[in-house]
């Protein structure tokens, strides 16, 4: 893993990312049990939203205060907005807090499903890029819609394997595994993740990374789920580069006939 | 003196004789009096009590000369001695109840205070004013850590007695504490230790009026309506006790960086944004 880390790095918008796991800040029961998780996800990246300060109450309740401490990659999310202009806007503020200029562009249109808005955050996209900001945008899991999202000048791709804390897993395998396969930036997957094992199936199909956040917040210990993904993106990613076998139909022997005390000669 | 003026005090003037050495004490409070100041408080941790009761007896015939209130900090026993206005209490002295047994309901009495909590509960345990601070960092009372003007911004909101904010107030600093939502303020050694205590008392005044005489403004404050006397951006982040959190700020929908709160005034009807980063996916 080490090797791989040094000589194939995830690179987003030109910055080497020595770890595959964007970590989701939302949700956690409490800072203390936030950090402890975050220090053992082993993530650089993490991702946060944006609010309107609590007017009533001087207590700071910003997520900064708990992570400034870290040599961290900042990615602010739009959530919140239903058309191109309100996540432009909310980049826009987002960036002038002065913690880089990534943005993930999360545009939903209907609350039942939190789904993303194609037509809207492909807007957003190609507004965002012209603004030089560092775009990550979450998509459905639409093979050209992800291509004209990379065209318009995203950083990286962010399907979603299933709707947003759903923790459905990967819906469309199928899918994923073109769009990792024909993207020329990292392809990361985001949202519906459940478990350890959907990280894994992620990065199996070829995703450069996954974001996740409610599987890791809301399990029943946070810090020790932050673990299990952190080492399921790792094998998936290891999985990936080593290459795994087709699938068959019929059994395949793990040794060879010849030799064999028993002879296969099917039914006597 | 009647308890109806002496709430009306703006500028509340404590001793320090560390603060003017070779200096008298009746010449520095005369003049300080002349100057303005309406309130006026005996504090003398180190004396003996022969001492506190001459410089006592001095104060009390002086700012009844100027018909100002006379404040004796930490002994009721001592206030009652000197016919003094009333006692103003630490948070380690005896408890407010105790006092007023004391002294009677005629008498002032005052208490610091260095949270909204104990703020609240001075009001609920009967003080008649508070003083709120040290808002900065003074040498008067070391080592105790500055409540900021966020607390002012809190006790303007929230606490309904008069409340005076004290502790490291000069007047270089003055206008973020009345921008904050202080009417009345405290100073020692910005007045004490000055060259001419009759002209800084003065200017403290000009200021603390100056702040009055702002008119309040309607403005959408994240969606909320505020009428608040502030003109610029940075008064009213000041005014809301916000300035500790890292917010970014939209006016009218256009983004405003930090660096240019100072500068961003206000008029009335605008809509102000203030948003932060929480926790997300």
């Amino acid at each position: 893993m080490m090797e791989d880390c040094e000589n194939n790095p995830l690179v987003i918008g030109g910055v080497k990312l020595r770890s595959r796991f964007l970590f989701g800040t939302g949700r956690f029961p409490n800072p203390g049990v936030l950090q402890a998780a975050l220090e053992q996800s082993g993530a650089e990246v993490i991702t946060f939203a944006i609010r309107r300060v609590n007017l009533d109450s001087a207590q700071d309740d910003s997520i900064l205060q708990h992570v400034t401490d870290r040599q961290l990659h900042y990615l602010p999310n739009t959530s919140g907005a239903s058309t191109a202009e309100q996540a432009v806007r909310i980049a826009r503020l987002s960036r002038a807090a002065g913690l880089g200029s990534w943005i993930k562009v999360e545009i939903s249109g209907d609350p039942r499903t939190l789904l993303p808005d194609p037509i809207e955050t492909l807007r957003a996209v190609e507004q965002l890029a012209k603004e030089g900001f560092t775009v990550l945008p979450y998509t459905s899991d639409d093979p050209l819609l992800c291509r004209r999202l990379e065209d318009a000048g995203a950083s990286a791709i962010m399907p979603g394997g299933s709707p947003i804390g759903s923790g459905l897993g990967i819906l469309n395998p199928y899918n994923l595994e073109l769009i990792a396969s024909s993207s020329k930036v990292p392809v990361i997957v985001d949202a519906g993740i459940g478990s350890p094992k959907d990280a894994a199936q992620a990065m199996e199909l070829g995703a450069a990374g996954v974001l996740a956040n409610t599987p890791v917040a809301k399990a029943n210990d946070p810090v020790l789920m932050a673990r299990a993904f952190k080492l399921a993106i790792e094998a998936g990613r290891l999985s990936w580069l080593a290459g795994r076998i087709p699938r068959k139909r019929y059994a395949s022997a793990s040794s060879d006939e010849a030799g064999s005390l028993y002879p296969a000669g099917g039914m006597v | 003196m009647g308890k109806k003026s002496w709430a009306d005090f703006e500028l509340y003037v404590i001793t320090g004789e560390n603060n003017h050495p070779g200096k008298q004490l009746a010449d520095v409070m005369e003049q300080a009096l002349a100057g303005g100041a309406d309130i006026l408080q005996l504090r003398n941790k180190t004396g003996s009590k022969a001492e506190l009761l001459e410089q006592g007896k001095m104060l009390r015939e002086l700012t009844a000369a100027y018909g100002v209130p006379f404040i004796v900090n930490d002994h009721p026993d001592l206030a009652i001695e000197l016919s003094a206005d009333g006692v103003h209490l630490g948070q380690e002295d005896m408890p407010i109840a105790e006092a007023r047994r004391l002294l009677g309901n005629d008498r002032i009495i005052g208490i610091s205070t260095h949270s909204l909590e104990q703020a609240l509960a001075a009001e609920r345990d009967g003080a008649d004013y508070i003083g709120v601070g040290p808002v900065y960092p003074t040498n008067t009372k070391p080592g105790r850590p500055a409540v900021t003007t966020n607390f002012v911004a809190d006790a303007a909101r929230h606490v309904a007695i008069p409340f005076v904010a004290i502790g490291g107030i000069t007047l270089g600093n003055v206008d973020e504490v009345l921008n904050a939502g202080a009417s009345r303020i405290c100073a020692v050694s910005a007045i004490v230790g000055s060259e001419s205590p009759d002209e800084a008392c003065r200017y403290f005044l000009d200021k603390i009026n100056a702040a009055k005489a702002l008119q309040p403004i309607a403005l959408t404050v994240n969606g909320r309506q505020e009428r608040l006397p502030v003109q610029t951006l940075e008064g009213l982040v000041l005014r809301l006790g916000q300035r500790h959190k890292r917010c970014v700020a939209e006016v009218d929908g256009e983004l405003i960086p930090y660096g240019k709160w100072k500068h961003t005034e206000l008029r009335d009807g605008m809509t102000v944004e203030l948003v932060h980063f929480v926790g997300g996916g």
